[in-house]
């Protein structure tokens, strides 16, 4: 299931709440691949009421040559922070593409497979709620390698406000460290070795 | 030629009887043979088989009566137990189980008699001198009375307030006994080491630290009764007091000579995989030789914590290294009053293990942690390399894991270490665990934490009617939470409470499912 992205554009939604820093989260992806990696990226965000607390979507296109047109409709990589923009996105992503979901805040209604983390409640037990979308985003960078992990982190504490750099920083570990971890176990179920006591 | 050193303990029954023919008739028993006439070979116990070894004994021979001929019933039964659990015993030690041999005669069978003495000589001379060379005993200091002033000033046990605090907390004065901190204390600054209160009450203290807790002027009580069992005089030792007949005393001490090469790791399960190049280095602890010596006492396991652990750190990708020739830390030495033995075995390990190239050392055990990680330095013994106790380890790996838990189903409660409960760093570790499997049905006991009841008994010393209360004591409280397990952090609170479990007064009222954290993340931690 966990392929490279070999395709040289990458198209990515991001989609939850209004106020969980679902635009934030984006472009956050976007520089990490325009200053960093070397490569193309634009931006479109729902801008209205949404930010008020409705449906929020991000979305964001990485390519390595020009991008001509922003918006999406079958995204490669759909990272899902509630359960209506779940509901509203998840047939849409492409068969070979990637599903990422809260654990806590998106219940799965389909069998198609998706890599879940409980970002909300780590964000929560490291002492701010808000810092769920930068989990997110190290959850993504592990799990999709969109982005570079020093990229990433590079365009996360840059656009983190002044002094809480080294907490966002951390954050952002936690999610990577995450997402290494659920695709070291998968592999490790593959090789029929689930438990630590067989 | 090399002087062999044979023990034969000697039924004064039958064996007796073809001993004293073969004398008659002018046999030529092996010199090497020191013959013991005992009155019966179930009253060896294995302490005492095992105190032979320690003091240097090449081989020591049983020889009791044929069995169903035992004049007293069960004692060659009790013999051919004893003797399994001490050959095997002798086999982890490295030793060798054909060491010790037990026999059973009749009156007349002198021949047999003969040819088993002359062949037990012969093999043990094609096996060699014993590795353990020479006896060690406890050393005395030569002004006790000035060193315990010293130790009084050094732990300010002068800035007692008289306040009695230690005493209304101390779990064992709780459970009835005579005995009180504060009254030991003021014995102490009187400076009568000799005194009938110091004589019978530094043995006592179960060290669990409630008391200092309590202390209003941070007086650390068990680090006290820790120096001053050190440094008592011979007259009030502690040897009497030791359990088990001092075997586990014996056990250590012995591990403090050098040649020993023993075999820890022999029945390692082959799905575990370790790697003798690793940097981090797995310690056991002494669990093999507790489950061997337990065995027929009641069903204690304890090795199944080392497995567990193992099978814990190669989940996580971690494939330490073991030692076959590991040794004992040295904890139940040092606070049963033999510092200078303890010291020998700590010099050894820092020498062995700083020597290896580790760069960390990962136990599972409490007090191997606490000793290595605290009391080796408070010693003066450094170590090169970080010493972690796996729920650091555990709680590390985990909180940065996709892993979830399959179980168990049912309620949980927990019995505090002593020794982790003095650890500020480590102490609310195994509650963060327990909660990350028990969804909610964690349960308290009634005493916890700061104040958690001691098992009834701490490095092989002073287990009395008393400790038995206090155990009872702890599993009604257990009982009283209704939960389905206790869980336990340290393998001898498993033993001691469940030796209380079988209390035949209480017929199974006491009974729970007794089990080891450790065991229980192994048995349900699955990847996501």
């Amino acid at each position: 299931m966990v392929k490279q992205p070999t395709q040289s554009k990458q198209e990515i939604i991001i989609t939850g709440f209004g106020g969980q820093g679902i635009v934030l989260a984006g472009r956050i992806l976007g520089m990490a691949a325009a200053l960093k990696d070397d490569k193309e990226s634009t931006l479109v965000q729902s801008y209205g009421p949404e930010s008020r607390g409705g449906a929020c979507c991000a979305q964001v296109v990485i390519s390595d040559d020009a991008i001509q047109y922003p918006y999406i409709t079958t995204p490669d990589v759909l990272v899902c922070m509630s359960q209506a923009a779940y509901l509203k996105y998840y047939k849409s992503v492409t068969p070979e593409g990637f599903l990422l979901t809260d654990k806590d805040l998106v219940k799965p209604v389909s069998d198609r497979d998706c890599f879940s983390i409980p970002s909300t409640r780590m964000a929560e037990e490291l002492g701010r709620k808000m810092m769920a979308n930068i989990i997110m985003i190290g959850f993504t960078t592990a799990i999709t390698q969109l982005v570079s992990k020093k990229a990433a982190e590079y365009a996360v504490t840059s656009s983190v406000p002044k002094g809480t750099e080294e907490m966002n920083t951390k954050a952002f570990n936690k999610g990577y460290d995450y997402g290494k971890s659920l695709l070291k176990g998968r592999a490790q179920k593959a090789s029929g070795k689930k438990r630590a006591n067989a | 030629m090399d002087n062999f050193k044979i023990v034969l303990f000697l039924c004064n029954w039958s064996p007796h009887a073809a001993f004293q023919k073969l004398q008659d008739l002018s046999f030529d028993i092996p010199a090497e043979i020191n013959m013991i006439r005992i009155p019966c070979t179930g009253r060896i116990s294995k302490a005492l088989l095992f105190k032979a070894f320690e003091m240097g004994a090449d081989g020591v021979a049983l020889a009791g009566c044929s069995p169903g001929t035992c004049r007293y019933g069960s004692g060659t039964e009790n013999a051919i137990k004893n003797t399994q659990d001490t050959r095997d015993i002798l086999d982890i030690m490295g030793l060798g189980s054909e060491r010790m041999r037990l026999e059973t005669f009749l009156p007349d069978e002198t021949d047999k008699m003969y040819q088993f003495l002359s062949t037990f000589t012969s093999d043990l001379k094609t096996m060699g001198k014993t590795p353990i060379k020479g006896f060690r005993s406890d050393e005395i200091p030569e002004d006790p009375k000035q060193s315990i002033t010293k130790i009084i000033a050094e732990y300010d046990a002068y800035a007692c307030l008289d306040c009695g605090k230690c005493t209304s907390s101390c779990p064992l004065a709780l459970s009835g006994k005579d005995f009180s901190p504060r009254a030991l204390v003021t014995s102490l600054i009187e400076g009568d080491i000799t005194s009938e209160t110091i004589k019978e009450n530094i043995w006592s203290c179960l060290t669990c630290g409630v008391c200092y807790n309590r202390c209003p002027s941070e007086v650390n009580f068990p680090e006290l009764i820790q120096k001053v069992r050190a440094h008592t005089t011979k007259d009030i030792t502690g040897q009497n007091r030791l359990t088990h007949g001092g075997f586990f005393q014996s056990l250590m001490r012995s591990m403090t000579h050098s040649d020993i090469q023993q075999k820890r790791w022999q029945t390692l399960p082959k799905d575990i995989k370790t790697d003798p190049d690793s940097k981090i280095l797995f310690h056991g602890g002494c669990a093999p030789y507790f489950d061997i010596f337990f065995r027929n006492h009641h069903k204690v396991e304890n090795s199944d914590i080392l497995e567990n652990a193992l099978k814990l750190l190669n989940f996580f990708d971690v494939t330490p290294a073991v030692l076959e020739n590991e040794r004992c830390c040295g904890h139940d030495l040092l606070w049963s009053g033999d510092r200078n033995n303890f010291l020998k075995l700590a010099k050894l390990n820092q020498k062995i293990l700083n020597d290896s190239g580790i760069d960390e050392i990962i136990t599972a055990c409490p007090e191997c942690y606490r000793t290595f990680a605290h009391d080796y330095p408070a010693n003066g013994i450094d170590l090169n390399f970080k010493v972690t106790h796996l729920y650091e380890f555990l709680e590390n790996e985990i909180d940065k894991s996709a892993v979830t838990f399959d179980g168990p189903e049912g309620r949980f409660t927990f019995q505090d270490s002593c020794r982790l409960n003095g650890l500020d760093e480590i102490k609310d570790l195994p509650r963060k665990l327990i909660n990350r499997f028990a969804s909610g049905n964690f349960q308290e006991m009634q005493d916890s934490k700061d104040g958690a009841l001691c098992c009834g008994n701490s490095a092989w010393t002073g287990c009395d009617a008393y400790s038995k209360a206090l155990q009872v004591k702890r599993i009604h409280q257990a009982k009283k939470t209704k939960s389905d397990f206790m869980i336990t952090a340290c393998p001898k609170c498993r033993i001691h409470l469940g030796c209380a479990m079988e209390d035949p007064f209480e017929g199974g009222k006491l009974k729970m499912e007794l089990t080891d954290l450790t065991n229980i993340i192994a048995e349900h931690i699955c990847w996501e």
